[in-house]
């Protein structure tokens, strides 16, 4: 009896432990899956409506833009549409777009055409006509089209045919070609979104994404997974890899140990604290650079005494910006000398930096006339920013500073949004703050110095207004040439460094983790993660 | 019972109305607004502020967005995201079985283990067995949740490979729709060789991460419980009758030591949560507690509240069912009687 049971279980016991073993040891399919350890979930997968770095990165392997940034740079190149004819002095565009281009499919949605002109004017007009049927759907904010100022660039959008839509601006402005690589100016199927309001499920259309891009959606899992697979249809290069796959994971300690052990190849943001120990990692690449963002110290020119551009100046050598950056950023940090970071076109090398001199800033502030001490505000964020990791650090550390050259600084600062509104209003002296570019333009940086951002309420806080600066910066906005524009930035750059508006502090250097065997990655400067053109070796 | 029953219940609603009430006012009175907090740099014009707050109706006085919101949960309605335009509940019951999937392993854990542990202290009281169990019980009490996580990921995951470091399960072998929202449950379902074992493996080490803090509790609670019934008259008798050492203690002085024991996992469900919370965040795990924690930071007042609402209902529940149980263990104690 006793050996009769224990051969009925070891018949039971040896094939489960071999299934066990079999499943425990099993390996990856034949299908060549990449998986990036991403760090949230998307708000939706339509980037019209959405906000954040994590939601455009989950949505852009499905995408495709008229213009688009060429891999790793700020480049704008052709995207659906294949070449734009600029007339009108700068104020007509009028875009040719490519044939042939599908969309993906979904369970219920197969596309019966092509893409063509009808998919861009919906893609404008949901956010920019109130009276669109799908401008309400999922809440209706469309942040980037309002922040880029579309509503007041645009006149008119309209098909000529099948494949030419004509683009009327009511000024000439040549970064429009940028801002239509962004991710807000996705193009989207208007045929799905005709087929989904008459199934009467519209707010589907911006959860699961019907796109053109490299990759089409296969599942969301929220705070989970969102997998993709390759699209076999593409009209560029196609994808490398079979499967993509966001693994979600918003803790970066469990970030680094899902690449350390593999089960991730790729992660966004580690921690600066880590990056000593991946670099000696064997198993992992980290690469690096500036960041498109520069943080800073504004000093109000309104409010005397730094109506003086010699106080501005004084105050600017009075802060030791390597402490900072040492001290602070931890090394991920690159001090700044201009207000547009060293990856951005146009960026002038030759100016230099103020040195850190507290004995000339005492004796300038001497010769301007200043009393000290000097009582002063200076305010900081109450929040973390991707330019800036601890802004009340790095006012105490600025505060410590001005105090030996005789300014008392006391710290202030408020909840973020009314911080942001009070600092836009001018109530402060001075204030820290940054910035993260939009769309590689320069423009995009330099209009936060411009005369028109100096009202009250603008987005100029040291409220600096500038007439050489500014006729520069309007002119450069219609010039076609790059070359012409990059020379009148350059001038900018020096005209703003002799007036010192606002202490330049840092660029956030970016840095990115993978696996070696990660091959074809190549880092953005606006911050993006594409995978197109990446491959496992 | 039923008299019982419905006193019960009834004493529910004002708990839920008092919730309903705690949970709005609390975030309001947390500095930063829904619609502004999503604005960077850029900021935001004043018409286009006063037109999202009018349409999310935050330009109403807040006695009257109180009413609107209760008048909407009356109807089943708890609104929907700001974050992400999904209605809340759909976003929370996707979310909510990873959490109940984690908490219960864990809770199971501490039961199979705690129990016998905390049973066989007592009745070696003063061994070295009865010494180790209670200074360990003090350090699994007293371990912060984070540190403990973290340790266990290097070693298990990191160090020997054993467990994967994070997630349900892996997304490079396995891939299945989810049809209950467990995954242990949904791999059995998928027939996909291995996934189960795959997901039980995933499963380990937050559950034991979670289930550190109540086994502590348990066996703490089981040991001094059993103590108390250890002496009474009734056992003491038992063993006089001749009965089998096992039988006194299994049946006769556990069944009336559990009513603590069982109070205590009862109450225990409340922490279990808000441990989930932090588990979730070490292990990649998507249930309502990250989920929760991103509505606060995001002030999206319709998640969060409907969130918390919904866990509190979980744990009122839970501890209504607790009470329910003391007239199964005890019959002598029977509600009503």
């Amino acid at each position: 009896m006793q050996s009769r049971l224990r051969v009925g279980f070891a018949r039971a016991i040896v094939p489960a432990l071999a299934a066990a073993a079999f499943c425990l040891g099993s390996t990856a399919l034949s299908a060549k899956t990449l998986v990036y350890c991403s760090e949230g979930s998307p708000e939706s997968f339509s980037p019209a409506i959405n906000t954040t770095g994590t939601s455009f990165d989950a949505a852009r392997p499905v995408y495709d833009q008229l213009t688009e940034f060429k891999r790793g740079t700020t480049e704008v190149g052709p995207g659906l549409a294949e070449s734009w004819d600029v007339s009108d002095g700068g104020k007509t565009i009028t875009f040719h777009l490519r044939k042939g281009v599908k969309f993906h499919s979904t369970k219920d949605f197969k596309p019966t055409r092509d893409f063509n002109a009808d998919d861009v004017l919906f893609s404008f007009n949901r956010q920019w006509k109130s009276d669109h049927p799908y401008f309400k759907v999922s809440g209706g904010k469309y942040d980037y089209f309002n922040d880029m100022d579309m509503p007041t660039l645009l006149d008119s959008i309209e098909k000529k045919d099948d494949y030419t839509v004509v683009m009327k601006l009511k000024e000439a402005n040549v970064t429009i070609l940028a801002n239509l690589a962004m991710d807000f100016a996705t193009i989207q199927s208007a045929e799905y979104a005709d087929f989904l309001l008459k199934k009467g499920t519209p707010e589907q259309f911006d959860q699961v994404p019907v796109g053109t891009g490299p990759f089409s959606f296969v599942a969301y899992q929220k705070d989970a997974v969102i997998r993709y697979k390759a699209n076999k249809d593409y009209w560029g290069d196609k994808a490398l890899v079979d499967d993509l796959v966001f693994a979600i994971t918003p803790d970066p300690s469990a970030r680094y140990s899902k690449v350390k052990t593999g089960e991730c190849h790729f992660m966004i943001a580690p921690r600066p604290a880590d990056l000593p120990e991946m670099q000696k990692d064997p198993a992992l690449k980290v690469i690096n650079q500036p960041g498109l963002n520069i943080a800073y110290l504004a000093f109000n020119v309104k409010k005397p005494p730094f109506d003086k551009k010699e106080v501005r100046q004084a105050l600017s050598m009075a802060i030791d910006k390597a402490a900072i950056i040492k001290g602070v950023y931890l090394g991920s940090g690159q001090a700044a000398k201009n207000f547009i970071p060293p990856t951005m076109w146009s960026y002038n090398d030759k100016v230099q930096d103020y040195p850190y001199d507290p004995d000339k800033a005492k004796a300038m502030l001497k010769a301007a006339g200043v009393a000290t001490p000097l009582d002063i505000d200076l305010w900081y964020m109450p929040v973390q920013r991707p330019y800036n990791p601890n802004a009340k650090r790095i006012a105490e550390m600025m505060q410590a500073d001005l105090a030996k050259v005789g300014v008392n600084a006391k710290l202030v600062t408020y909840e973020w949004g009314e911080y942001r509104k009070r600092m836009q209003n001018g109530e402060h002296i001075t204030g820290q703050l940054g910035w993260t570019g939009d769309n590689g333009d320069p423009d995009n940086f330099f209009f936060l110095d411009g005369c028109t951002a100096a009202r009250p309420g603008g987005q100029n806080i040291s409220k600096w207004c500038d007439k050489e600066f500014d006729d520069r910066l309007n002119k450069a906005k219609t010039l076609a040439d790059q070359n012409e524009r990059a020379k009148l930035y350059e001038e900018m750059q020096v005209i703003e460094h002799d007036a010192a508006p606002n202490f330049l502090i840092a660029h956030s250097i970016v840095y990115e983790t993978m696996r070696k065997e990660v091959v074809g990655f190549k880092q953005s400067p606006l911050g993006k993660h594409e995978f197109q053109g990446v491959d496992l070796k | 019972m039923l008299k019982y029953l419905f006193k019960r219940l009834a004493l529910t609603i004002p708990t839920f109305v008092a919730l309903m009430f705690v949970t709005f006012v609390a975030i309001r009175l947390v500095p930063g607004d829904p619609v502004e907090v999503r604005v960077g740099e850029h900021g935001i014009s004043p018409e286009r502020l006063a037109y999202f707050r009018h349409e999310l109706g935050l330009d109403q006085p807040v006695w009257k967005q109180f009413l609107d919101y209760a008048w909407k949960i009356l109807h089943g309605d708890f609104g929907t995201s700001l974050r992400t335009s999904q209605k809340v509940l759909t976003e929370f019951f996707t979310l909510f079985p990873a959490t109940i999937e984690l908490s219960l392993c864990a809770m199971l854990l501490a039961i199979a283990l705690g129990i016998p542990a905390g049973v066989t202290a007592a009745v070696k009281r003063g061994s070295w067995y009865d010494q180790i169990l209670m200074s360990t019980s003090v350090v699994g009490y007293s371990m912060p949740i984070f540190w403990w996580g973290l340790l266990l990921q290097m070693l298990f995951a990191e160090g020997w490979h054993l467990t994967p470091t994070s997630g349900r399960i892996d997304p490079i072998n396995y891939y299945f729709e989810p049809v209950t929202g467990f995954m242990t449950i949904d791999a059995l379902l998928s027939d996909q060789p291995g996934a189960f074992l795959d997901a039980l493996r995933h499963l380990i080490l937050p559950a034991v991460v979670l289930g550190t803090f109540p086994l502590a509790v348990i066996a703490r609670m089981t040991r001094s419980s059993m103590l108390e019934v250890l002496s009474e008259d009734y056992v003491r008798t038992a063993r006089a009758k001749g009965l089998s050492p096992l039988r006194v203690v299994g049946l006769h002085a556990l069944r009336n030591a559990l009513i603590p024991v069982v109070t205590v996992i009862g109450l225990s469900v409340g922490s279990l949560l808000a441990g989930a919370v932090l588990t979730e965040t070490i292990f990649s795990w998507p249930g309502v507690g990250h989920w929760l924690i991103e509505s606060i930071s995001q002030r999206d007042y319709p998640a969060l509240q409907g969130g918390v609402m919904i866990v509190s209902t979980f744990v009122i529940l839970v501890n209504f069912g607790v009470d329910l149980l003391y007239g199964v263990i005890n019959p002598r104690i029977a509600h009503g009687r």
